[in-house]
């Protein structure tokens, strides 16, 4: 009777380890784990989709441009590549006659490469965001505070700040802005590598770019 | 025998400059940095062909990298200087030959034309260069100065020696 009396206040766990125990070579395997992670991947799909056809929808309302996967996206094979040298630029193997123009964005997996700055009608030129004197408008979206993007020809480019203290931080992302008019919006660019607080006038961070140009053979454009 | 300006097959050889430019070979460069192949063509042109075909060889590889690349620095300035100095070199006895001499003028060719490109880069921010820029620059420089000038000896001593079968000078 007592031994009963303790299995209840101690609410089974005797049985209960043992059970675990004898039945540890019947658990589900890994193959049932893919199977969950898959469904969980999938519900977290259908999440994304459904908040990018509310996010296009809401942009839509207030007159910003379109952010979806509906809009123009050209996939185009990268023909030629200068990515350190004095000029930082692909050439892509599709241009004017495939609906390309000037100033599209060019992404790579992972985020962000650069844009187009010429077009021929079967090629397009795009300058990376590495280059020399190339400039784009970013956003961190922890800080929700806007940057200066600068390429100085290093692999790394320089985020400019306006503010004296931008609160930034080693690990932050980097994303073009949500309000961006230029680029698509909200489109990973990099991550805060270095932070260098004693800069005049402003800070200025380093940032490493999550998509490498160096590696990448095909790139989707977003034509505006 | 007409001089090399004349013959319409080493005028045509300049267009494997663009096309080595736009193929950019990865596996042939010093941390990831190609060479000039504009100077290791204009070399070997400018000392058989003379100073003026070396400077007017030298604008219109000048243009027309140009245009194969973002804008920018401009490539004219320094390839038009370059080749009309190898033309006058060129026209001094005993002629440029030897390996290490090839490699040299290659080397100091390179170093001019990222030299030029530096300054115009310098000029274009308004006097001053971002010091990541600065040392950006000059790795660029010397990366593409090394590669340039270990070529040269075989790929100018092979045009030199075709050039100068076509026209004797």
């Amino acid at each position: 009777m007592s031994i009963l009396l303790l299995v209840r206040l101690s609410k089974g766990a005797g049985f209960a380890d043992a059970y675990s125990l004898l039945s540890r070579p019947f658990w589900p395997g890994s193959a049932q784990r893919e199977w969950l992670d898959a469904a969980v991947d999938l519900e977290q799909l259908a999440k994304l989709k459904l908040l990018e056809d509310d996010n296009r929808r809401l942009r839509g309302l207030v007159g910003l441009q379109n952010n979806g996967e509906g809009d123009g996206q050209v996939s185009a094979a990268v023909i030629s590549r200068t990515t350190r040298g004095w000029w930082q630029q692909m050439e892509l193997g599709k241009g004017a006659l495939q609906g390309l123009s000037a100033g599209d964005a060019v992404l790579g997996p992972g985020g962000l490469v650069g844009r187009i700055q010429s077009v021929t009608p079967a090629t397009s030129r795009v300058k990376l965001l590495t280059a020399p004197g190339n400039e784009i408008g970013v956003w961190l979206p922890r800080t929700r505070n806007h940057g200066l993007l600068v390429g100085l020809g290093t692999s790394r480019p320089q985020l400019r700040f306006i503010e004296k203290d931008p609160q930034v931080r080693p690990g932050d992302i980097v994303s073009t802005s949500p309000a961006s008019t230029m680029l698509p919006a909200n489109v990973p660019v990099g991550v805060v590598q270095s932070v260098n607080e004693r800069a005049v006038p402003a800070p200025h961070a380093v940032v490493q770019l999550i998509a490498a140009p160096e590696a990448i053979d095909w790139v989707q454009v977003r034509t505006r | 025998m007409v001089r090399l300006h004349r013959q319409p097959i080493c005028v045509a050889s300049a267009l494997v400059v663009p096309i080595l430019t736009l193929s950019n070979p990865a596996w042939l460069g010093v941390l990831g940095v190609g060479p000039a192949w504009a100077v290791l063509w204009l070399l070997p042109w400018a000392l058989v062909d003379g100073p003026v075909s070396g400077g007017i060889a030298g604008v219109a590889l000048g243009l027309l990298l140009d245009g194969l690349t973002l804008g920018g620095p401009s490539q004219v300035p320094a390839l038009l200087l370059l080749g009309w100095w190898w033309g006058r070199l060129g026209r001094r006895a005993p002629p440029i030959q030897r390996s290490l001499n090839l490699g040299l003028l290659s080397w100091i060719g390179s170093v001019g034309l990222g030299l030029s490109l530096i300054l115009q880069l310098w000029i274009q921010s308004g006097g001053t260069l971002d010091p990541w820029m600065r040392g950006w620059g000059l790795q660029t420089l010397w990366s593409q100065a090394l590669i340039t000038a270990l070529l040269a000896p075989m790929l100018v001593s092979i045009q030199l020696l075709f050039w100068r079968r076509r026209a004797p000078g």
